[in-house]
């Protein structure tokens, strides 16, 4: 049978093993041809190269990130069945037995609660906006409202990182070190990402370095915290007696020895950590300027309000990210907490209002005038949103609100989205009926208007190729103009 | 050379050629043709049709004349002359894939369809012996795949409709419309949308319900229901009423099944309708505010359709520098944005270095730079420029009237440029630009307006004017960290904003705009002192009371030690933390302070020789709120041995109210005249039980949290 075979192939194991030899030679020439064709380290160039996919409608993001999850029934999504029904129980219809937190899941009765806030229309688009929110709602028009994103996550924690890295668990890179990775940094003297905090009165929840950790990227694509105090950037003044020239000298000595070091044991740490000593050293130039108000007119101090003045605030960090955005910084993340408001809703949220609403609307006016926002992407929004019934007692203008994953408003401006409201909520605001806006949905639409592909904007770590969107996320189209 | 030999000669190189096609197969993610295999590459659409034709020649001669054999060697010789062909088309085509930006599906199916085109030729060479039936089936298999990944070719490079049958002529119009505005919303818009979706079953071939879409007169006239455009007051049009209905009603269109119209086209359609289903109005006659002119005025694709991507394009990385970065808008495209950074660094020779690529350039940001007429003069050479920033350059308008000279200009930013209405105005006439952006200062919003309406061409977009608020300006500071005076300290002051006044007074009472001192250098303070600064700047209210209270403590023991140990959890940095000069401030949590629960604060201070002391200050926390109350009392001891103590002095405090504010306090214990000793022991007690209003936790002792002891 099987010299039949043999034959039938006019082929024997002899034949082809020595044939085999010369396929050998094949691959062997193939290597000589394609260089470095066995060690797949090519892949961070092959990424820059390529990138952005097409073109891009933003090329920077201020993410205006709402820490601890605003009420959206209280801001943007209007639903005056919740006021004609206040104090009344949620219908079972409308939960249909979904997954509540540990804070109220026990709660007798869920009493839906109607917003204490008069509500008004601005705008071509028609927008709801509560009356906490002046000044934003006099910039309607550039606004993109998405009233039906949801998430999976029902604790800050999670939801924060889900929002951040595209994952629950906190070992991912941040959205701005994937963007800082892909399209690097504009201006040289300053990072690609750049984080800055601020705090309001209301009910808060931590925010921590995890949020703008590079992951498994290289850490040159982690995010700089800028600080409220006197020295914006932590230890990047030199002291007293280091003069200029003198540092130069001292970084090409160190840098000589680094370059020493990386071609003895080759760890590409080492390259990071001579780019960062050079960034520090630019940045010494850089930031100072930029953080320096001296420069600004008054009337742009007053449009962003007196707050500005004040370092670490909400104001001051807007006015600061519109400095950063127009020097060439691809992504600022801005966190404002407090707005975890599970009791005493109406009187945190008037407060948590007052912190972001004329700066925010400043930051949108100030791109604009500049002529910045059709390429700038603001995006404000939170982790999550709450609930529909009321956590904790309810009273005719007090109560409070839980965790609410499964539907809730962000907007964004400039950059390329399309000015207008997306999506619907049901009258009881607690579930999408159209066009819902998962948070992967929300990552690969903010990678479109950047000009990247999320399906193929990879990282291949630990041997599995990996993107912000995981396995999941179709770019939401009604949102791009 | 003998037959033989060459025969020999090719089935080594298929040895050689289809290994490697594997290797570059599944490796092509990491490859980087060379510019010699890139060129390499090109012969594949020269060298593919070959592959195809002896393919399907061999196909056919295996499939139907197998019995009129050629002798067995001719036909391993063609079958392997076919082989190499294939191998050499499919690693062409692999190097050339690398090249061009092609889309993921299309190129794989055409990919692999060829490198299986390829592997089956050679497996061919040594199946000559096989029965005559299985290699039937092999050939009809090998010739399923050539059709199939030459189709796929062909689709790649002429396009994916490159062999549908044409296209009637309705929906023709939507390729030739989108740019023209001169067309009619029906045919770029409404027109399309039918030819998609709906003319399949009410156009040419079939007729359903009677009704055709497919010309302006056939929609009016209806289906037999008759008309479907118009409705009453009591029913909506039939049209909008079918495109509505629910998808499981009978009558809802298209038919469940068929491609369903998007929220968007329903939008459209129905908007249509409503408006009065117009066939004549054309797309630029629409209100801007028309909601039928937003809705249409739809997204554009990201890549445009007929966009092909250029390779070989110039490096820019000897454009690049530290302050000046250059950079393609995406990946293949041959337009170049370029930006300018940090306004000390600008060098003007960058700049020149552009004009290699100055056709490329379509945006150019130059924010913040110190231009000067020079560098406008080379920037009116960059004829493609599309978007200009010139914010904050120092430029004045009278010298932008180059800039009119650009033909492609649309957007152009001059925030921060200095106002001059005349300037703006002869500049604004007979510009081509349709973007000005430009900031409002005090007076100008007025003159703005009267040029917004007088050049309505250009879209000028200006910011708030908010001068004439009258706003607090916020709190001056004070660069001075620590609040203890050794012998003296010198105050800096400070404001972040240019133009402020800070006035101080250090008596305790409230700064004003009159009496108290302007703040022009640093002072001096020796004494305890109450500061208070404030800040004023015309046209704002002035800012609140800046107050810190400085403490003397002229004399530093020269020894510490605690005789009872603070909690565990709040023992700062020992005894040490006491004379550190270093006040806790308000966060409890540092190791700036020591806190004691269960027993009061006993220590004893040293000194080398006899020390003469007036008084002793505890700087403690209060929180009350959080089980830290004030300290109860102080009790000095004096020693001049160490073994055998006196009393100086006890001071008691007064008790804590509910309401006392959360803060750094100071208690005192003042000594008689004359006392001195070497050694110094103060017992500082806490409150033993917490008062009635501290409910829960009533007669329970309290906390103190000591910072810092002052000895004067």
């Amino acid at each position: 049978m099987r010299e039949f075979l043999e034959h039938g192939l006019n082929q024997n194991r002899r034949k082809f093993l020595s044939k085999m030899s010369l396929g050998i030679g094949g691959l062997a020439l193939g290597s000589l041809m394609v260089p470095g064709i066995f060690d797949g380290k090519n892949e961070d160039d092959l990424f820059t190269n390529v990138l952005p996919h097409f073109a891009p409608k933003a090329k920077r993001v201020i993410y205006l990130f709402q820490n601890g999850a605003p009420s959206q029934l209280d801001l943007f999504d209007y639903k005056p069945m919740l006021q004609k029904m206040h104090g009344e129980d949620l219908p079972a219809s409308i939960r249909m037995g979904q997954r509540l937190t540990g804070m109220t899941a026990n709660q007798a009765k869920f009493p839906l609660a109607g917003t204490k806030f008069n509500f008004s229309q601005h705008g071509r688009s028609g927008a709801w906006f509560s009356e906490t929110l002046p000044h934003l709602a006099s910039m309607s028009d550039e606004m993109c409202f998405v009233r039906s994103i949801y998430t999976e996550a029902i604790n800050h924690d999670p939801a924060l990182t889900f929002f951040q890295t595209g994952a629950q668990v906190g070992n991912r890179p941040s959205m701005g070190s994937w963007i800082s990775y892909g399209l690097g940094s504009e201006n040289k003297n300053l990072p690609a990402f750049c984080v800055l905090l601020s705090k309001g009165k209301g009910n808060g929840q931590g925010v921590y370095s995890k949020l703008w950790n590079n992951g498994f990227l290289d850490s040159i694509h982690q995010g700089v915290q800028f600080s409220s105090g006197e020295e914006p950037v932590k230890y990047l003044t030199d002291p007293a007696f280091i003069n200029r020239p003198d540092k130069r000298a001292m970084l090409d000595e160190i840098s000589a020895l680094n370059d020493a070091a990386y071609k003895n044991i080759g760890d590409p740490e080492i390259v990071t950590k001579i780019q960062q000593y050079e960034l520090a050293y630019r940045m010494q130039m850089a930031v100072p300027e930029l953080t320096s108000l001296q420069n600004e007119p008054e009337s742009i101090i007053k449009m962003y309000g007196p707050e500005c003045l004040i370092p670490g605030t909400y104001a001051a960090n807007c006015l600061l990210a519109r400095k950063l955005s127009e020097n060439g910084v691809r992504f600022v993340q801005l966190y404002h907490q407090g707005w975890d408001t599970h009791g005493n809703l109406p009187k945190e949220i008037e407060g948590q209002c007052k912190d972001i609403d004329q700066s925010s609307a400043a930051l949108i006016k100030d791109l604009k005038q500049r002529g910045l926002l059709d390429e700038t992407l603001v995006i404000w929004g939170g982790e999550f949103g709450r609930t529909n019934y009321c956590q904790g007692a309810l009273t005719k203008d007090n109560y409070g609100r839980d965790h609410h994953p499964r539907c809730f408003t962000i907007w964004m401006a400039g950059g390329g989205v399309k000015p207008g409201v997306f999506g619907e909520t049901d009258d009881f605001g607690y579930n999408i009926t159209n066009l819902p806006v998962h948070v992967h949905d929300f990552h690969a639409t903010v990678m479109h208007l950047m000009g990247i592909d999320h399906e193929k904007f990879t990282f291949k770590h630990q041997g599995r190729r990996y993107r912000l969107t995981d396995v999941a996320g179709n770019v939401v189209h009604d949102l791009i103009s | 050379m003998s037959e033989k030999k060459i025969y020999q000669i090719l089935e080594m190189s298929l040895w050689v050629l289809n290994p490697l096609l594997i290797l570059i197969a599944f490796y092509n993610q990491e490859i980087q043709p060379g510019l010699f295999m890139q060129w390499i590459g090109k012969f594949h659409p020269l060298v593919l049709h070959f592959p195809i034709v002896f393919g399907m020649l061999i196909s056919i001669y295996l499939l139907f004349f197998q019995h009129r054999r050629f002798s067995l060697d001719t036909e391993k010789f063609l079958l392997a002359i076919n082989a190499l062909f294939a191998a050499g088309v499919a690693i062409c085509g692999i190097l050339l894939s690398k090249q061009n930006a092609y889309d993921g599906d299309l190129i794989n199916l055409h990919k692999w369809g060829g490198i299986a085109i390829a592997l089956i030729s050679w497996v061919l060479i040594y199946c000559q012996n096989l029965k005559i039936k299985s290699k039937k089936y092999l050939a009809a298999g090998f010739l399923l795949i050539i059709i199939g990944s030459a189709h796929k070719g062909a689709q790649l490079t002429h396009g994916v409709n490159a062999l549908s049958f044409p296209e009637p002529a309705a929906s023709k119009t939507e390729n030739k419309n989108s740019a023209e505005t001169q067309l009619t919303l029906y045919e770029s818009t409404i027109s399309p949308i039918l030819a998609s979706k709906c003319i399949s079953c009410h156009g040419l071939d079939k007729i359903k319900g009677g009704l055709q879409l497919n010309s302006p007169e056939n929609i009016i006239k209806g289906g037999k229901d008759g008309n479907i455009l118009k409705g009453d007051a009591n029913k909506t049009a039939m049209f909008i009423e079918r495109i509505h209905a629910p998808l499981n009603d009978e009558k809802h269109m298209p038919p469940d099944g068929k491609t369903q119209l998007t929220s968007e086209e329903i939008a459209i359609l129905s908007s249509w309708i409503k408006a009065g289903s117009s066939f004549t109005v054309k797309v630029n006659e629409l209100q801007k505010e028309d909601s039928l002119y937003l809705l249409t005025n739809k997204s554009q694709p990201a890549v445009k359709p007929n966009f092909v991507p250029k390779s070989n394009l110039p490096d820019l990385k000897e454009f690049n520098s530290n302050y000046c970065t250059t950079n393609y808008l995406f990946n293949g495209s041959d337009e170049v944005e370029v930006n300018f950074f940090q306004g000390a660094f600008y060098d003007h020779e960058n700049l020149k270095k552009l004009g290699k690529i100055k056709d490329g350039i379509v945006n150019l940001n130059m924010q913040g730079m110190p231009l000067k007429k020079e560098d406008l003069d080379l920037i009116v050479q960059f004829k493609n420029i599309q978007k200009l920033n010139l914010n904050g350059t120092k430029l004045e308008i009278a010298s932008l009237e180059v800039l009119k000279s650009l033909p492609n200009l649309k957007s152009l930013s001059i925030c921060g440029i200095e106002f001059d209405e005349a300037a703006l105005d002869k500049f604004l006439d007979h510009a081509k630009f349709t973007e000005l952006n430009v900031w409002t200062q005090n007076g100008t919003e007025k003159q703005l307006e009267k040029l917004m309406s007088k050049y309505p061409a250009i879209r000028i977009v200006v910011g708030d004017n908010l001068e004439d608020q009258v706003l607090q300006i916020s709190n001056p500071t004070i660069e001075q960290d620590s609040l203890i005076i050794p012998n003296h300290v010198d105050i800096k002051l400070k404001h972040l904003l240019k133009g402020v006044v800070i006035r101080y007074t250090t008596d305790g009472t409230e700064p004003d705009s009159i009496k108290s001192p302007e703040y022009k250098e640093n002072f001096r303070l020796t004494q305890n002192t109450v500061l208070k600064i404030k800040a004023y700047r015309t046209g704002w209210k002035s800012s609140d009371i800046v107050q810190r209270t400085y403490y003397k403590s002229e004399i530093h023991p020269d020894s510490i030690y605690l005789l009872t140990q603070p909690d565990p959890k709040h023992r700062g940095n020992g005894s040490k933390t006491l004379i550190d000069y270093d006040l806790g401030e308000n966060n409890r949590y540092t190791d700036k302070w020591l806190g004691y629960q269960n027993s009061n604060m006993d220590l004893v201070i040293g000194f080398n020789q006899t020390k003469p002391l007036n008084s002793v200050y505890f700087n403690a926390y209060i929180e009350t709120g959080g089980e830290i109350f004030p300290i109860e009392s102080i009790t000095a001891h004096g020693s001049d041995d160490g073994k055998t103590y006196k009393k100086i002095a006890e001071t008691k405090f007064p008790a804590a109210k509910k309401d006392d504010p959360n803060g750094a306090k100071t208690f005192t214990c003042n000594f008689p005249k004359g006392t001195a000793y070497k050694f110094y022991k103060f017992s500082v007690s806490n409150v033993k039980k917490m008062p009635v209003w501290r409910k829960d936790r009533k007669g329970k002792p309290a906390w103190i949290f000591v910072d810092e002891l002052f000895l004067n």
